[in-house]
């Protein structure tokens, strides 16, 4: 049978500098989805996502999640769904469980996920990003979808330590490790 | 030999700490703190330039960032950066630098011969002196001012270091910590506020490093120093050091520190600099001000000096310049520097006030030197430093006095340049000699001296006022602080903007040697407004942008004209008020790393096989692939056609954009933004399609798949991905929001290739067995569908472009070069040929299909002859505009096929077409060659081109005329599909 | 310039598309001199103008952005889409 082995977008993150101010790891095998509401139906979506999920589907740019599935509001009527339990055809089964009420499309491979933590992240993050990302403006759980180094990414904070997750292009994965290692390196960029 | 000029003790550098520095090749000593220029003068070293245009000796003028004259070359080889002011050089061990504008040196430089000249190079004399004759101009006058005038050069090399920007966000950016930014800092800080305080040099303080006043009892440098502790220690407080801000834009400043110019080379991954955006909600402006210097004759001699400068030297780097000192002023300020002096030791010779009025205290700061008042400096002497000056007393008497050093006050500009970015205005306050800015940037207040506030309570009071204004208006209450208490100092001022005396140039701008003359004469010539009086004369140019002279110039100008200094005004600032390298503003991004580079997933797998990429906007997709002993393009190209053409071949396709198009009305919305019909789509088959802009013209083309009843795929060219996508968008958000449509770009997701041949089918097959019944009957031409291998989903679509049976199969982009692997491997048994870019194009060609070069935005569906795609049953984007009477004319150039006559003649893109017989002009222009390729299969060059009339010409013979290359040949019209017309082979 | 994006936030400028006028209607299909006029002719007067931005580096919505264009000062931003199923 045809062997179509997979090939993580990050493959090639690799430590830099001394210290461990940016400390990054690739999240592998998250299945993720765009999910659009269908023409009037956005209430009965957050119905279905509440019911199902357990899950406040989010009405603006912050994110919201069960153990093992978050939505995160890319825009207006529109979510970027992450899913981390391996289950197998996910964005399959999540089509059919909102089917007539959101257009649901699998973006798994479309990019690669970072997460990034360290005392030095968010000195290292305005070097590429346009927005405040402090406690007060963008708390735990803010989203955001911006550019770094002209490369679009999905950014979301986790929690205050302060931890994101990031989503960039796969087609731009070097491009952005040579924005991302040029930024912290002095910090030093250590990889788990 | 060199005198020492470091006074016994005093200032604020740490004299523990020796540092060696070479200038000009020498070696000197300083001390950590010190700038360059501190330690130059220390070291006797006054001398250290030539001027701009007559190579007159200068000496060191200021002891901060509005310096003329002593400007250097710092480090060299790759880094050396020429036109640094050593006032502001940071000295660090090891430090290089060298002297500018002169040869073989300042002492002795050969171009002084220029000064014999200088009638010839009074104002505008590039626009006068050197226009005969006309030829001369470029060849010889040219190059030879160029050469001779001029700052410090570049040294050509690639830079070694790194430039990095950052982003910051604040409630509260004071720019500038002298007394009013510290005052205005903690009253902020301490309400809550976030607080950037940037501060140029590399200490806090100002001028409170330079003064000898009290504040809360202590020491002016001893406050400043507990006030950066106490902001340090803020969380939400961050003090940026050594970092100018250069400009306030819309809704943000900028700003560049400079992380290590300080240091002989960058540690490993520190950038030299780094280029903030910060966007602030308030902003105090509290950049200080500059002393004004004197015009008089001679006052451009090394020793003559800005007195507070002399003041900065004496106090702040325990330095007298100079050791028998005099002070000429206007204004009370000089007064205290001469105190100032005396107190550190050096010798006030004598203090000459224009005013012939001066209050008795202030009288008393000059201690046991002669005064002379209403009186003024006439002339001086000494060439490579002052040796005498000629006082004309207020009876008119003159007398010389022997002096080293003569410190000149004309009062304060403040420095509003930041203020007025945004279209403010200064305006000339008679009461403070100065220009004021009351219309600044929104959130914008300015304290300080920055507005006048001369005192130094005056100062503290309303920066501390300032900042706790700027907190209020984030919301944060005002807390009330106790008074900062300073000692009371003099300030009065009564500028005069020129003194007479002897015959020699009177100087208003030292570093582009424009006289007092030379604004004369261009006013006497009518250049009249400010604004002209710079351009004509250089006048406020370069790396000063005229901090120490537009005031003095203007104000000349003023009594030329006979108007106020209000009437006559100020030339408008820009940013950036300091200069920035261009290398900040690139960032990160130069070389390869200019713009990002996206990578298909087949990227390393073709560069292993020695391809050839080429961009395809930010896109590297296999232009070619070199086989082994293959030499040349054409070779690789032609290897690749034959090898589809006969059996089969690879190309990775991923990089066309793709859009997810989900909902129950897409069939509508495509019906609305592409020429044909698409809701009538059966699910399982692809539709070529070609929509157009508003204006009739056409914007792209692809094909798009029904995938399922409310799942449509679309394809768009590579470059307009996201022109296409901003497109549908639009149409939908704005134009059809009722419509049940969802879009999202999948470009990213699938990695597609192209597999094209008539061995394509037995390819496919040996590569998926089961998985999936590809046969003519199963799947025939423009068949989409999906499915699985394991639970990976693959995508198959029946499409061709190069004219061959074909197909293109999609994986998601992870499976990506397993797939094209796969494909390889599966491929061997056919002898398969991975193909470019290239070979894409020369089949299309063959084909006859349009692309980049016939969409070029000026061709309508019908120059493509695709107007029968053309629905006349709805409406759609572009229909009405597309029927306009210039757009359906049979004249309008039209696609045709054409061959050379002659078939070992080579097609060019871009010849243009005549009828046989006719004088090549524009009126008789019939089109032009759009795309060209040498055909393989016809084994000649083969062209589509835009031609008049072109499908009533098919076998007309043509001439194509390309002057810019000299070619001028015959062409066959000919159908525009060279190969298979009736599509055999795209069904077989 | 930052641009206050109704769904993300205040935003640089520099991730949206600016597309013009925002108060022309599309006229109906087939009306060739309206159709001329809201292709073609634009007013430009200095102050106050309402603008389509599309956010194209973040949420993809256009905007409709009130601006002066003589101080650049951006008083407003509402999605295009709310308008237009007003």
């Amino acid at each position: 049978m045809l062997d179509l082995a997979h090939i993580s977008a990050f493959a090639e993150l690799r430590s830099i500098g001394d210290g461990r101010g940016v400390i990054a790891r690739e999240r592998r095998g998250i299945a993720i989805a765009t999910v659009m509401a269908r023409k009037g139906q956005g209430a009965a979506l957050a119905a279905a996502v509440k019911e199902q999920f357990d899950v406040n589907l989010p009405l603006g740019p912050h994110g919201s999640g069960s153990d093992a599935t978050s939505f995160l509001g890319t825009g207006p009527g529109r979510w970027l769904v992450t899913h981390d339990a391996g289950t197998p055809r996910f964005v399959d089964s999540l089509a059919q469980q909102l089917d007539g009420l959101a257009s649901v499309v699998d973006q798994s491979d479309s990019v690669g996920l970072l997460r990034l933590t360290g005392p030095a992240l968010l000195d290292v993050l305005a070097k590429g990003v346009a927005i405040d990302l402090g406690a007060t403006a963008f708390p735990a759980g803010s989203v955001a979808v911006t550019q770094i180094a002209h490369m679009g990414v999905t950014l979301w904070k986790v929690d205050e330590a302060p931890t994101f997750h990031i989503a960039a292009a796969r087609s731009m994965a070097g491009s952005f490790l040579h924005w991302l290692e040029a930024s912290a390196a002095l910090a030093g960029l250590a990889v788990e | 030999m060199s005198t020492s000029y470091r006074l016994a003790s005093g200032g604020l550098i740490d004299r523990s700490r020796p540092v060696s520095f070479t200038f000009d090749g020498k070696t000197y000593g300083g001390y950590a703190g010190d700038t360059l220029a501190s330690a130059l003068l220390a070291n006797d070293m006054m001398l250290v330039g030539r001027s701009f245009k007559y190579h007159r000796p200068r000496g060191i003028f200021s002891a901060g960032p509005e310096e003329p004259n002593a400007l250097v070359t710092l480090r060299s080889g790759a880094r050396a950066e020429p036109n640094t002011k050593a006032t502001t050089v940071e000295l660090f061990d090891g430090l290089d630098a060298s002297s500018q504008n002169c040869w073989p040196s300042p002492h002795f430089d050969l171009r002084a011969v220029h000064q014999l000249a200088g009638p010839l190079l009074n104002a505008g004399f590039y626009y006068k002196t050197f226009m005969w004759p006309a030829a001369f101009w470029e060849k010889f006058y040219e190059p030879a001012i160029r050469a001779s005038a001029g700052l410090g050069a570049l040294s050509a090399l690639d830079d070694p270091d790194t430039y990095e920007k950052a982003h910051a966000f604040c409630d509260l950016l004071v720019i500038g910590a002298g007394p009013a930014g510290l005052a205005a800092a903690l009253s902020a800080g301490r309400a809550g506020a976030r607080v950037i305080l940037a501060e140029e040099d590399f200490v806090l303080g100002g001028r409170l490093l330079s003064d000898t006043t009290q504040i809360d009892d202590v020491s002016a440098a001893s406050w400043a120093a507990v006030a950066e502790a106490e902001l340090a220690m803020m969380p939400h407080v961050r003090i940026l050091k050594r970092t100018a801000v250069f400009g306030a834009y819309d809704g943000e400043y900028g700003a560049i520190e400079r992380v290590s110019d300080h240091l002989p080379v960058p540690p490993p991954f520190m950038p030299r600099q780094r280029l903030w955006k910060i966007v602030a909600k308030q902003c105090v402006l509290a950049a200080g001000a500059q002393e004004r210097p004197l015009v008089f004759p001679g006052n451009d001699r090394p020793g003559i000096m800005l007195a507070s400068a002399l003041r900065t030297y004496a106090n702040r780097f325990g330095v007298s310049p100079g050791q028998r000192i005099a002070i000429f002023t206007t204004s009370d300020d000089g007064w205290r520097s001469a105190s100032d002096l005396q107190k550190a030791g050096a010798e006030i010779a004598v203090v000459i006030d224009a005013r012939a009025e001066v209050a008795p205290d202030v009288r008393k700061l000059a201690g046991n030197a002669l005064q002379f008042l209403g009186a003024h400096v006439s002339d001086t002497s000494g060439y490579r430093r002052l040796t005498n000056i000629t006082i004309t007393d207020s009876a008119g008497q003159t007398r010389s006095v022997a002096v080293d050093t003569l410190g000149v006050s004309g009062g304060w500009s403040p420095s509003i340049g930041i203020a007025t970015h945004l279209g403010g205005k200064g305006n000339w306050s008679e009461e403070k000699s100065a220009f004021l800015c009351s219309d600044m940037p929104p959130g914008m207040q300015i304290a300080g001296a920055a507005a006048a506030q001369w005192t130094l309570a005056d100062a503290l009071e309303h920066g501390a006022l300032a900042g706790a204004k700027a907190a209020s208006h984030v919301g944060l209450g005002l807390q009330t602080q106790k008074p900062i208490v300073a000692s009371d100092e003099a300030s009065g001022n009564n500028p005069v903007w020129l003194f007479k005396g002897s015959r020699r140039k009177a100087f208003v701008d030292l570093q582009n040697d424009v006289t007092a003359t030379d604004v004369a004469l261009a006013a006497q010539e009518g250049f009249r407004s400010v604004e002209q009086l710079k351009r004509y004369t250089t006048l406020g140019m370069a790396t000063d942008q005229g901090k120490t002279s537009n005031v003095n110039g203007l104000a000349i100008l003023a009594g030329e004209i006979k108007k106020t200094i209000a009437e006559t005004g100020a030339t408008r600032a820009r940013p950036p008020h300091v200069p920035v390298a261009i290398g900040a503003f690139a960032g990160l991004h130069t070389a390869r790393h200019f713009k990002p580079t996206r990578l298909t997933a087949s990227h390393a797998a073709s560069a292993a096989a020695n391809t050839t990429f080429v961009e395809a906007g930010q896109w590297m997709r296999a232009q070619w692939f070199n086989a082994p002993g293959e030499t040349d393009w054409l070779q690789s190209v032609t290897r690749e056609v034959k090898a589809v053409r006969s059996g089969v071949g690879i190309c990775d396709v991923s990089t066309l954009g793709k859009i997810a198009l989900c909902g129950s009305d897409v069939g509508t919305f495509l019906d609305r933004v592409y020429i044909n019909t698409f809701s009538t789509l059966p699910v399982g088959k692809v539709r070529y399609g070609v929509m157009l802009r508003e204006d009739g013209f056409v914007m792209d083309d692809g094909t798009t798949a029904r995938l399922s009843t409310d799942h449509y795929v679309m394809t768009t060219t590579t470059v307009n991905a996201g022109k296409v996508m901003q497109h549908l968008e639009y149409c939908h958000q704005v134009l059809w929001p009722e419509l049940d449509v969802q879009m999202v770009s999948v470009t990213e997701q699938w990695a597609q290739y192209a597999v094209a041949g008539p061995k394509s089918r037995d390819l496919l097959r040996a590569l998926l067995g089961d998985a999936f019944d590809v046969s003519n009957e199963a799947f025939p031409y423009l068949a989409c569908g999906e499915f699985h291998v394991g639970n990976i989903p693959l995508r198959l679509f029946r499409v061709s472009f190069s004219g061959e049976l074909a197909y293109e199969i999609a994986a998601p982009a992870g499976h990506g070069e397993s797939l094209f692997n796969a494909l390889m491997q599966a491929g061997k048994a056919f002898d398969v040929t991975p193909y470019g870019t290239e070979a894409l194009s020369v089949m299309r060609i063959e084909k006859g299909h349009v692309a980049g070069s016939e969409l070029n935005g000026q061709t309508v569906a019908r120059d493509l002859g695709l107007g029968r795609m053309m629905s006349v049953k709805k409406d759609y984007i572009g229909r009405t505009m597309a029927a306009r009477e210039a757009l359906i004319d049979p004249d309008q150039p039209t696609l045709v096929g054409l061959r050379p006559v002659d078939r070992s003649q080579r097609l060019r893109n871009g010849a243009l077409l005549f009828a046989r017989g006719v004088t090549p002009a524009p009126d008789t222009n019939a089109g032009f060659i759009t795309s060209t390729a040498f055909s393989p299969g016809h084994n000649h060059w083969i062209g589509l081109g835009l031609l008049a009339r072109g499908p009533e010409r098919h076998g007309e013979i043509i001439r194509a005329w390309d002057p810019v290359r000299s070619g001028d040949y015959e062409l066959e019209v000919i159908d525009p599909v060279f190969i298979d017309a009736e599509g055999a082979r795209l069904r077989a | 310039m930052r641009i206050p994006c109704p769904y993300c936030g205040s935003r640089d400028a520099s991730e949206f598309a600016y597309s013009g006028d925002a108060t022309l209607p599309r006229p109906a299909p087939g009306n060739a001199d309206a159709m001329f006029d809201y292709v073609y002719l634009r007013d430009n007067p200095a102050g106050v103008h309402r603008e389509y931005w599309y956010h194209a580096a973040g949420c993809h919505a256009w905007l409709k952005v009130t601006r002066n264009v003589s101080t650049h000062e951006v008083i407003d931003a509402v999605l295009a889409h709310d308008e237009a199923t007003l």
